[in-house]
C-alpha cells in the first residue's frame, strides 16, 4: 500500500513538474499543423446572436488550415463573462484565446493572466503590420504587448428611424441634451414611447457626461474626478426625466429586459409603453440590434449619444481585444490564430466585422464590398466612424481603475435606481454628494 | 489440492476481504464525495471568511473585517436578509396550508385521484429550474399571460405591471406556493396513516364534518406540518434560482434574496471578487438557520400531537 503511494506520489510530482515545464517553456516558435498533434483549442468571448454565428463561422474556416484542432468555443453575455472568467483564472484554466475588453486589460495583466505577445510580433508569427502604431499601443501594458484590438468602434445612439420618420422628426448627430430631452418628450406625448437613459447597467453615460464638462476619464485611483455639483447635473436629468414621464422610472426598467439586445426595448416589446425608441449602444452593434429590428419592421438610424457637448464627449474605442492567457499549453498555436483572426481576408468576410470595423487597414479595404453585401449596416456603421474620426471627438479615457466595478455595482447602480424611481426622496445635489463620497471610500478601502 | 487452495490468503488479499475494510470500500464514493465537497468546502470558506480574497491573488487574513462590515456598515445584507425572512415567513405558511388543502381534496378514493397527485406533483419536480423561472418571468410580464387572463375578469389590471416594487416579491411567492407538490405527498401519505376507528368513534359520537377535522384530523397531522414547515423553511431561506433568474433582486433590491446577494459578492457581473465577505455572508445564513429551526423545534411542544 505504502508502495503504490509512493508510486503514485512519484508520478503526480513529474507530471506537475512536467506540466509546469511545458508552461515555461515560452520558447516563440510558429505553428506547424503538419508535425502537431491533435488539440483542443478553447476560445472564448461576450456577444449577441450574430456574433456568436459569425465567430463559430469563422472558428470552423480556421479549422480548413488546422484539421488537428477541435475548437472549444464559449459564448457567453457580457453579464455572465467576467464572472465565468475569474473563475476559471482562479483554477488556471482560461481558454487558450479569450476576448478582453480595454477598461480591463491592464487588472488582468497585473493577475499576471495574458500572454505579453511582442515576441511574436517581433518573430513576425503576429503580422500587425497594417494595423495603425496607435491601435497596437492600445493593448499595451508597460512594456509588453498584451492584446490585441480587433475592431474599432464609437458610442452611438441607435434609434427607431421609421417611428421618428412618421412622427417628421430629424435627429441630429451632435444632439445636444437639450435636443434629446425635447424629441423624448415629443415622442412620448405622441406615441408613449419613453426612452431609456442613466439605467446603471453600466457607467458609460456618467463617462459621457464628465467628459463633456472637460475631463477625460470618470474617476482616477481617488475617486470620482468630478464635483459633487457636477455630479448632481447629471442626476437632475434622471429626476427631471422620470417627472416628465418620457424616461423609464426604476419599476419600468425592472418589467424589461434591458441586458439581452434582442430583447432591449427598442426592438422588443409588445406595446409602446414598455418600448423606447432609442438605445445608448456602441457603433458596432447597430447589426445585432437591426436583426432584431427587422422582425417588427423597424428601420434603425444611428447618432451620437446626447451630451452637452458631443465633440468633447465622444471618443473612438479600441473595441474589443483577443489575447492569448497563461493557461494556454500551445502559445504558438493560440498566435497562429489570433494572426488568422487578424489578418486573414476570408476569415474577416465571415467575421462580417460584427465585432467592429477591423484595424487592419488593408484588411478593412479589401472586405468592405463582401461585408456590405452581407450586412446592409456595415456601410452605416464605416460612415458613423468616418464621421466621428473627422474632429468630433476626444482622446480616450485610460483603462478603469480595479475598484471600477464595485463602484459601479455598489454606488452607480443605487444611485441610479433611486433617482429613477417615480416619487423619489433623493434629490439631485443629495446624489451628487453620495457619489462623490462613497467612491471614494471604495477606491480608498481598494 | 484443497489444502493448498483452501490456504488462509495472506497480505493485501486478506487485508481487502477483513468485513470492516470491505464497508469502508463500498462506502468510499460517499465519504470522498462528503470530504470533497462538503467538508473541505466548508472549511475553506470558513477560513475565507476572515480574509480579504478575490480568488485570483492568494487570501488576506483580516480577521473580524468581514463581520463588522457587514453588521455595521452593509445596508444590502439588512435589506437582503429582510427580503428573504419576508419571502420565508410568508411563502412557507402559505405553501404548507395549500399543499394540505389540496392533500385533503385528493384524500378520497376514485380512479382520478392518481392522475390529478401526478399532476400536482408535477410542478415540485422541475421547480427549481431554469426552464420554470423563464416561463414564470414570461407569464408575468405586462402582456404576459397572467395579465391576458386576468385583464378579462379585472379589467384595470391590463398592462399591470408585476416587476414593480410591491408586487415584484409577491411573484417569487406565488412561484413557490405554486411547488406545493412534495409537501402535498407527505400529507397525503400522513392522511392515510390516522386510523379509521378514530372516524367512526366520531362518528358514534356525532360530530359534525368541521369537528371532525379540526379535532381529529388536524391533531394527527401537527406531526406532519411540523416536519413540511421545518423542511420547507429552510428551503426558503436557501432559495436562489427564482430570484436570480426572474427579477435579480430588482427594483431596487426590493426581491434580493439573502443567497443572490451573496452570490453577487462572489461573482459580480463587472469587478473583483469578494468570496471572503461572501464567505462570511454564508455563514452568518448558516447561523441563522440553526437559530430558526431551534426556534421550530422548541415551539414544537406547545402545538405538536405526539403519541
Amino acid at each position: 500500500m505504502k508502495k503504490a503511494l509512493l508510486v503514485a506520489l512519484a508520478l503526480l510530482m513529474a507530471l506537475s513538474l512536467a506540466s509546469s515545464a511545458m508552461a515555461d517553456g515560452l520558447e516563440v516558435g510558429t505553428y506547424d499543423p503538419a508535425a502537431a498533434g491533435d488539440y483542443v483549442f478553447s476560445f472564448a468571448w461576450w456577444g449577441n446572436q450574430v456574433r456568436d454565428e459569425v465567430t463559430k463561422n469563422a472558428a470552423d474556416y480556421f479549422t480548413q488550415n488546422y484539421p488537428n484542432i477541435t475548437f472549444n468555443l464559449n459564448a457567453q453575455s457580457w453579464n455572465n463573462y467576467w464572472a465565468l472568467m475569474s473563475t476559471n483564472a482562479a483554477n488556471n484554466d482560461l481558454p487558450d484565446v479569450m476576448q478582453q475588453d480595454y477598461a480591463y486589460i491592464e487588472q488582468w495583466v497585473e493577475a499576471g493572466d495574458l500572454l505579453d505577445l511582442t515576441p511574436y510580433v517581433e518573430s513576425g508569427a503576429l503580422d500587425l503590420s497594417s494595423m495603425p502604431q496607435n491601435i497596437i499601443d492600445t493593448g499595451k501594458v508597460g512594456d509588453g504587448l498584451y492584446a490585441i484590438c480587433c475592431a474599432v468602434n464609437a458610442p452611438a445612439m441607435l434609434y427607431n428611424k421609421t417611428l421618428t420618420d412618421s412622427l417628421g422628426i430629424e435627429v441630429p448627430m451632435n444632439i445636444t441634451w437639450d435636443e434629446f430631452a425635447e424629441i423624448s418628450r415629443t415622442i412620448y406625448a405622441e406615441t408613449g414611447v419613453g426612452a431609456i437613459y442613466g439605467d446603471g447597467n453600466s457607467e458609460n453615460p456618467l463617462t459621457y457626461y464628465v467628459r463633456s464638462l472637460g475631463y477625460t476619464p470618470l474617476w482616477d485611483e481617488n475617486g470620482l474626478v468630478a464635483t459633487a455639483e457636477e455630479m448632481a447635473g447629471y442626476y437632475a436629468r434622471l429626476i427631471d426625466g422620470v417627472n416628465e414621464g418620457w424616461l423609464f422610472d426604476t419599476d419600468k426598467l425592472a418589467g424589461v429586459n434591458t441586458n439581452d439586445l434582442a430583447q432591449y426595448p427598442l426592438v422588443y416589446g409588445s406595446s409602446n409603453e414598455v418600448r423606447c425608441w432609442c438605445a445608448l449602444a456602441f457603433s458596432n452593434q447597430i447589426a445585432a440590434y437591426q436583426k432584431a429590428a427587422t422582425a417588427d419592421g423597424i428601420e434603425l438610424g444611428i447618432s451620437t449619444w446626447p451630451s452637452l457637448n458631443p465633440v468633447q464627449s465622444n471618443y473612438m474605442k479600441p473595441g474589443q481585444f483577443f489575447a492569448v492567457t497563461t493557461d494556454t499549453r500551445n502559445p504558438d498555436l493560440a498566435v497562429a490564430f489570433l494572426n488568422y483572426l487578424m489578418n486573414d481576408v476570408q476569415g474577416n468576410i465571415i467575421l462580417r466585422a460584427e465585432r467592429g470595423v477591423p484595424p487592419c487597414t488593408d484588411v478593412a479595404s479589401a472586405i468592405a464590398d463582401e461585408v456590405s453585401k452581407a450586412d446592409a449596416t456595415y456601410p452605416m456603421s464605416v460612415e458613423y466612424l468616418a464621421f466621428v474620426g473627422d474632429g468630433n471627438c476626444s482622446p480616450i479615457f485610460p483603462p478603469l481603475p480595479s475598484y471600477a466595478g464595485t463602484a459601479q455595482t455598489e454606488v452607480i447602480q443605487m444611485l441610479a435606481e433611486e433617482c429613477l424611481l417615480k416619487g423619489t426622496d433623493m434629490t439631485a445635489e443629495k446624489a451628487g454628494e453620495m457619489a462623490v463620497e462613497m467612491i471614494q471610500k471604495i477606491a480608498a478601502n481598494n | 489440492m484443497t489444502a493448498i487452495s483452501r490456504r488462509r490468503k495472506t497480505g493485501c488479499a486478506a487485508w481487502i476481504n477483513q468485513e470492516n475494510v470491505a464497508g469502508y470500500v463500498f462506502s468510499l464514493p460517499f465519504i470522498i464525495g462528503f470530504l470533497m465537497f462538503m467538508v473541505i468546502p466548508m472549511a475553506l470558506s470558513l477560513y475565507y471568511s476572515f480574509c480579504r480574497y478575490d480568488i485570483q491573488n492568494p487570501p488576506v487574513w483580516t480577521g473580524l473585517e468581514n463581520l463588522l462590515t457587514i453588521f455595521t456598515d452593509d445596508p444590502t445584507f439588512r435589506k437582503s436578509l429582510l427580503v428573504t425572512c419576508y419571502y420565508a415567513l410568508i411563502g412557507t405558511p402559505l405553501k404548507v396550508v395549500f399543499a394540505l388543502i389540496i392533500a385533503l381534496i385528493l384524500n378520497h378514493e376514485s380512479k382520478a385521484v392518481p392522475i390529478y397527485r401526478a399532476t400536482y406533483y408535477l410542478p415540485s419536480i422541475i421547480g427549481g429550474s431554469v426552464a420554470v423561472a423563464i416561463l414564470w418571468r414570461r407569464m408575468f410580464e405586462s402582456t404576459g399571460t397572467v395579465n391576458a387572463m386576468l385583464g378579462k375578469l379585472l379589467p384595470f389590471l391590463k398592462g399591470y405591471n408585476w416587476f414593480s416594487e410591491g408586487p415584484a416579491i409577491w411573484v417569487l411567492i406565488i412561484l413557490t406556493v405554486w411547488q406545493f407538490g412534495s409537501s402535498m405527498l407527505i400529507f397525503l401519505s400522513a392522511l392515510k396513516q390516522i386510523p379509521r376507528e378514530l372516524y367512526e368513534a366520531a362518528h358514534v359520537d356525532g360530530v359534525n364534518g368541521r369537528q371532525r377535522f379540526f379535532k381529529v384530523t388536524l391533531p394527527l397531522l401537527t406531526p406532519t406540518i411540523f416536519f413540511n414547515l421545518v423542511q420547507q423553511t429552510i428551503n426558503s431561506f436557501l432559495a436562489f434560482t427564482q430570484c436570480k433568474l426572474i427579477t435579480n433582486g430588482d427594483p431596487r433590491k426590493s426581491t434580493l434574496f439573502y443567497t443572490v446577494y451573496q452570490y453577487n459578492k462572489a461573482f459580480p457581473a463587472v469587478g473583483k471578487s469578494q468570496m471572503g465577505y461572501a464567505s462570511a455572508l454564508a455563514w452568518i445564513m448558516l447561523v441563522i438557520i440553526t437559530v430558526v429551526t431551534a426556534l421550530l423545534f422548541w415551539s414544537r411542544s406547545k402545538w405538536v400531537y405526539d403519541d
